[in-house]
């Protein structure tokens, strides 16, 4: 499990990595100062993309993808995150709602979902954590209850980023009372945003943006169509997620603006020290992106690198956290830093959440501890 | 080397270095005690003749058996018996040693009280040739010779390859497959320790140590790896740059937390984890540490300015 195979993206992938970049520079100011996936939720920048044939990329064309490697996927994600493209608005879609649908979804499921997604038409949110339920998932409480023709659902959701502009949440809900085995009886329900008599409400977070939601179901109507996989067997489907989760450039990139802003800074006759934390922040990003693009080879060749994943999200997360750390105690006393504070603080304020969205450091820990077989 | 032949070669190196690098070999050599069996069965098997041009092998494989060295803290200049071998197109059997020159008079030898003739490198990735000299038998906190010639001769030597940096790549090497190894021993030791009425290892504070350790080794295998895979490339500099740095991070946490896992035990002379942590704390200091070499990457990176540091990150491989 440590072992973390070389990869080499195929050549085709430069012809494809300047597309990406005349794109992004042909877009209006992005007005971003960060890389965080999380915060910048841009429709019109979504369709556009989509539009290019760059979300749902290694999707089967039958459902509009393209059908192209996992790497060129890789090489058209980190080309956003790096220049602090606003890809909130798809990006939980592309990177696991529409796989989590490809493996386990109906055909009717595909046809009706993955198209829009594809055009960057069509959002989704993940609905997983509750008021009480956080980090041990298992513990869901939100409820599905069996009516002719499908399920009423009622519960909270939480933390729920993008439910209150996305169009749909894949919630994980039980369908049936909990047993000795927590796992049984969970389920993974497609809900549509807008129906009646589900509301979202926007929670404001420290940095001051509203990006993720309490969702409140109050009995909305499910139909069967709309369940994921086999009721019952939500819990494989959600741990199936984590490899794409857990192990993309989002999980090493969130404060990559803040490395541009700092090398502009220091670029003209650095100190050693200077220079050192340039290295230093450069080493950690080299090595990162490489295990990153080891497990994207994993899941191109139908692994499930779960262990990998988190390895690759404890190290990204760390290293996210202590990027504005270094550059921030190297700073010189001269020059412009009006850029750099903007991408310093902007991140600052968000790097919090680094460790905790998407499965706490101590949760990570724990499954790599599990890898190792200490238990 | 076709992967078969290259499978043999380090099979047999791995079984050569377990067998013979055991706790008594290792503390006799610390005291001075030249290894002069396993010598001989590292010549018998041909591994000091690797690296020559024609061997069949190719410098990939070098680094690969310089991990294994480094996984059973092989007490012989092995690094730079190969490499030295390699640049003089020298096929004998005796010991030639490479040394790094602290001035123009002054070199650092691994095993020079060892050697039948020595050379040495430069940060400008010059190799002398080194004659003459008075020699101080000095050691490193591993107690690995590292003996100091002083008011030497020294003359270039004319090679095409980068030899500082394979030098210091040979470090990261040796450093990977020990810090492997002290992953593995950390793992044994909290499976088998028992506290409270159950091993330590059920304890989340102990798991969590080792997590960490487990993904600072992982990167250090994969930074490593890179580095290898970069011999003859353009960017092979930058990558030692990025192995090395990488590198000496991962040993300070990781010979921290390891030692916290063992207690007391872990202190103690009697046990063989120090054997592999004061050669990682040794050789992370050895051809560059980590802001010697983050220097020279950030001096490249902003050279190159700001708006081009992610096409520089952005390599295929
Ligand atoms: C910005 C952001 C966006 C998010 N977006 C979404 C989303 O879109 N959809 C969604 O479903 N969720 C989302 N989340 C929620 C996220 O998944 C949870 O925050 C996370 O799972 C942790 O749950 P919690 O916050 O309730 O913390 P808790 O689980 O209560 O944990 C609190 C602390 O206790 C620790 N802890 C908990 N259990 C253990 C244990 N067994 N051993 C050791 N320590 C433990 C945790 O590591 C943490 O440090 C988002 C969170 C953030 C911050």
């Amino acid at each position: 499990m440590l072992q973390f195979d070389r990869v080499s993206l195929p050549d085709t992938t430069d012809q494809l990595r300047r597309e990406v970049r005349v794109f992004l520079s042909e877009c209006d100011d992005l007005g971003r100062a960060n890389s965080d996936f999380t915060t910048g939720h841009n429709a019109e920048f979504s369709r556009q993309l989509g539009a290019k044939g760059w979300i749902g990329m290694t999707w089967p064309k039958a459902y509009g993808g393209a059908e192209r490697s996992f790497f060129e996927r890789y090489v058209v994600t980190e080309e956003l995150l790096a220049a602090g493209a606003p890809v909130s608005a798809h990006w939980v879609a592309d990177r696991q709602s529409g796989p989590l649908l490809l493996t386990y979804g109906s055909e009717a499921q595909r046809q009706k979902y993955l198209p829009g997604i594809v055009k960057g038409e069509s959002f989704f949110s993940i609905g997983m954590s509750e008021p009480n339920t956080g980090s041990d998932l298992a513990s869901v409480r939100t409820t599905a209850k069996r009516v002719a023709g499908g399920w009423l659902v009622s519960g909270t959701k939480l933390w729920t980023t993008g439910a209150h502009l996305n169009h749909y949440i894949i919630s994980l809900v039980r369908t049936e009372p909990p047993s000795e085995n927590r796992h049984a009886g969970l389920s993974q329900l497609i809900v549509d945003l807008k129906s009646e008599r589900v509301a979202v409400r926007p929670i404001k977070n420290m940095a001051g943006g509203e990006d993720f939601n309490e969702v409140v179901f109050d009995g909305a109507f499910v139909a069967d169509d709309d369940v994921v996989g086999e009721p019952g067997n939500g819990w494989e489907q959600v741990t199936s997620e984590l490899g794409y989760e857990r192990s993309g450039p989002e999980r090493f990139l969130s404060a990559f603006r803040v490395y541009v802003e700092f090398v502009r800074l220091v670029a003209t006759d650095p100190s050693v020290h200077e220079a050192a934390a340039v290295g230093r922040i450069a080493a950690h990003l080299k090595t990162l992106r490489r295990m990153s693009m080891s497990v994207a080879g994993m899941l191109e060749n139908r692994k499930t690198p779960n262990v990998e994943a988190a390895l690759v999200k404890e190290l990204g997360n760390n290293f996210e956290k202590l990027l504005p750390e270094i550059a921030r105690l190297a700073l010189p006393l001269s020059g412009d830093r009006t850029r750099f504070q903007e991408a310093y603080q902007d991140t600052l304020l968000l790097s919090p959440s680094f460790t905790l969205r998407g499965g706490t450091r101590e949760i990570l820990r724990g499954v790599i501890a599990r890898g190792l077989g200490l238990r | 080397m076709v992967g078969h032949t290259q499978q043999l070669v380090l099979d047999s190196a791995e079984k050569i270095f377990a067998n013979g690098c055991n706790k008594s070999v290792l503390d006799a050599a610390e005291v001075g005690q030249f290894p002069e069996a396993l010598w001989a069965l590292v010549r018998e098997n041909g591994f000091h003749l690797l690296a020559l041009p024609g061997s069949g092998a190719e410098l990939e494989d070098v680094f690969a058996v310089l991990k294994i060295a480094g996984r059973y803290a092989l007490p012989l200049p092995l690094a730079e018996v190969l490499l030295a071998n390699r640049w003089l197109n020298h096929d004998g059997d005796e010991l030639i040693s490479i040394g790094l020159m602290r001035d123009s008079q002054v070199v650092e030898v691994p095993w020079g009280r060892q050697a039948s003739r020595c050379v040495a490198v430069n940060a400008q990735n010059e190799l002398m040739e080194v004659t003459g000299g008075d020699l101080r038998r000095r050691s490193n906190l591993a107690g690995e010779p590292r003996d100091v010639l002083i008011e030497v001769q020294s003359s270039i030597v004319h090679v095409e390859e980068p030899v500082f940096e394979l030098m210091a790549l040979s470090r990261v090497a040796l450093s990977a497959g020990a810090l492997q190894r002290v992953l593995e021993l950390g793992l044994q030791y909290a499976t088998e320790r028992e506290q409270f009425g159950r091993t330590i290892s059920k304890f989340q504070a102990i798991q969590h140590t080792l997590a960490v350790v487990a993904a600072e080794v992982a990167a250090v295998l994969r930074s490593a790896d890179a580095a290898v895979e970069a011999i003859g490339d353009a960017r092979f500099a930058m990558e030692v740059a990025t192995a090395k740095a990488r590198t000496g991070e991962a040993v300070g946490i990781v010979a921290e937390a390891v030692h916290q896992v063992h207690g007391a035990m872990g202190f103690t002379y009697e046990h063989e984890l120090h054997h592999f942590t004061r050669r990682l704390w040794a050789w992370r200091e050895e051809y560059g540490n980590e802001v010697y070499w983050q220097a020279r990457l950030g001096r490249h990176i902003c050279a190159l300015g700001a708006d081009n540091v992610w096409d520089f990150l952005a390599t295929r491989a």
